[in-house]
């Protein structure tokens, strides 16, 4: 096996390494793909490798067959990265919702960029002089971007973190040099909870609220949360995040928090739920903060500074 | 290259198209700057459409549909009511003014209805125009 390794670089840019850690989730296959399948020849989260030489001319990341990029762009440095990776990966797979739709990071687009960064950079303790920054921190860019938005990429795996099952397809599907197969509908379409028909609810409800149901019975036995009347968002969300084909969040009988973004690729969550609210006869305005539906969606321009009257 | 303003107009089948339709064969005059996209029902047109027109950069959309109670699907309008009350509401969330997107109402027969909500686009486009604002300022396009 050795002979035939796959040379695997993985980086982050605006990441948490959650992603890497659900890599390590894999378990027993994990050990499989580190001691045979996999050479790891660029990975900073395991191996310090240079970026620059002391002089501080840049030095190139290795070749690669696959590459790993988890992270939004946020900085310039970010950007210099990906492309990088892009140039050297024959194949580039953008892991985790920061990647694919912007991710927590994103949430930024919402607001006032600038003002963010003064925020950020000048507060009123700072020495006097004190700028956003160009050069010893990256220079940030004018808005944070999801990895394909700035470099082609080749296989996009949402999740906040990426299931496990699902990185070890999108493995296999490499190695076995065939289209992987990853979950095409809604978190409503693989949710096993009991649904009585929609209309009942008007008003959405606050999570402060408990959710009605009895712990020591199994989740099929529970009502559907959305038609309990909490802001599940199960129908704009992409499924994938289920372990034993329970979605994650619903079998801690809380709500879909929309961690794997648009169903459809392009799709707008916070538009699309808004939509099956209205037609529904559900009251939108009953919504509080309703922006922050798009949550893990915002790059892509999605999530934009709202326009000031 | 083109600096006029584009609107998109979502016609339904049964009778705000028929309206346009007759708008032109009746010889009225109407912007020339107006994009007519015909489809089945003023209430299939999903808000995700109003938001890329402006995103792709038309500078207003319309939705005319038939008059309330007279929906050839019986309710297919009053369901477009329900979501151009969210629509207006939601554009300022994406960056766009109200005034860029309006719904109306009209029968087959009324060609002129058609041309006045035209016209009436029209001119709130040049005044937001005339404002300094266009649309796609900042964060635009995909």
């Amino acid at each position: 096996m050795s002979a035939m390794a796959l040379r695997v670089a993985f980086e982050w840019l605006g990441a948490c390494s959650g992603c890497e850690i659900s890599f390590l989730n894999m378990g027993e296959r994990l050990l499989d793909l580190l001691t045979g399948t996999f050479e790891i020849v660029h990975a900073p989260l395991l191996m310090d490798n240079k970026y620059c030489d002391a002089e501080g001319h840049k030095t190139p990341l290795p070749h690669a067959d696959v590459g790993f990029v988890s992270g939004s762009l946020n900085n310039v440095e970010h950007l210099e990265i990906l492309r990088e990776m892009r140039s050297k990966c024959k194949v580039l797979v953008a892991l985790g919702s920061c990647a694919t739709h912007g991710g927590i990071p994103a949430l930024m687009n919402g607001g006032d960029m600038h003002q963010g960064w003064r925020e950020i950079f000048q507060t009123s303790s700072t020495d006097p002089g004190s700028e956003v920054p160009n050069r010893e921190v990256p220079a940030p860019l004018d808005r944070v971007y999801a990895c394909d938005e700035k470099a082609a990429i080749d296989l996009l795996l949402p999740g906040c973190p990426p299931n496990p099952q699902l990185i070890e397809e999108v493995v296999d599907s490499i190695v076995e040099e065939r289209n992987p197969v990853l979950p095409e509908k809604s978190v409503c379409d693989t949710c096993p909870v009991q649904r009585k028909g929609k209309g009942e609810v008007k008003v959405i409800k606050r999570a402060l609220v408990d959710a009605d149901f009895h712990s020591d019975e199994p989740i099929e036995r529970m009502r559907c949360l959305l038609e309990q009347g909490f802001l599940c968002l199960g129908p704009v969300t992409l499924a994938g995040c289920a372990k034993n084909e329970v979605p994650r969040c619903i079998h801690a009988r809380v709500p879909c928090r929309g961690c794997y973004g648009p169903v459809r690729r392009g799709g707008n969550q916070l538009l699309d739920m808004m939509n099956a609210m209205a037609s529904n006869g559900m009251d939108y305005k009953s919504v509080v903060d309703r922006r922050s539906i798009l949550r893990f969606s915002g790059a892509h321009g999605r999530l934009r500074p709202s326009r000031k009257r | 290259m083109n600096n006029e303003p584009k609107i998109i107009a979502f016609c339904c089948n049964w009778c705000s198209y028929a309206a346009a339709d007759l708008a032109g064969s009746s010889r009225l005059k109407y912007p020339h700057n107006v994009r007519i996209i015909r489809v089945m029902c003023s209430g299939m047109v999903h808000p995700e459409h109003v938001v890329e027109s402006l995103s792709k950069g038309a500078d207003g959309v319309m939705i005319l549909g038939c008059h309330l109670g007279e929906c050839h699907y019986i309710n297919g309008n009053r369901t477009a009511l329900a979501r151009s009350e969210m629509i207006l509401e939601l554009l300022e969330d994406f960056g766009f003014e109200e005034e860029r997107f309006s719904i109306s109402w009209l029968s087959a027969t009324e060609p002129e209805k058609f041309v006045d909500a035209v016209n009436e686009m029209m001119e709130r486009i040049q005044e937001l125009a005339g404002s300094g604002i266009s649309a796609n300022s900042s964060h635009g396009g995909q």
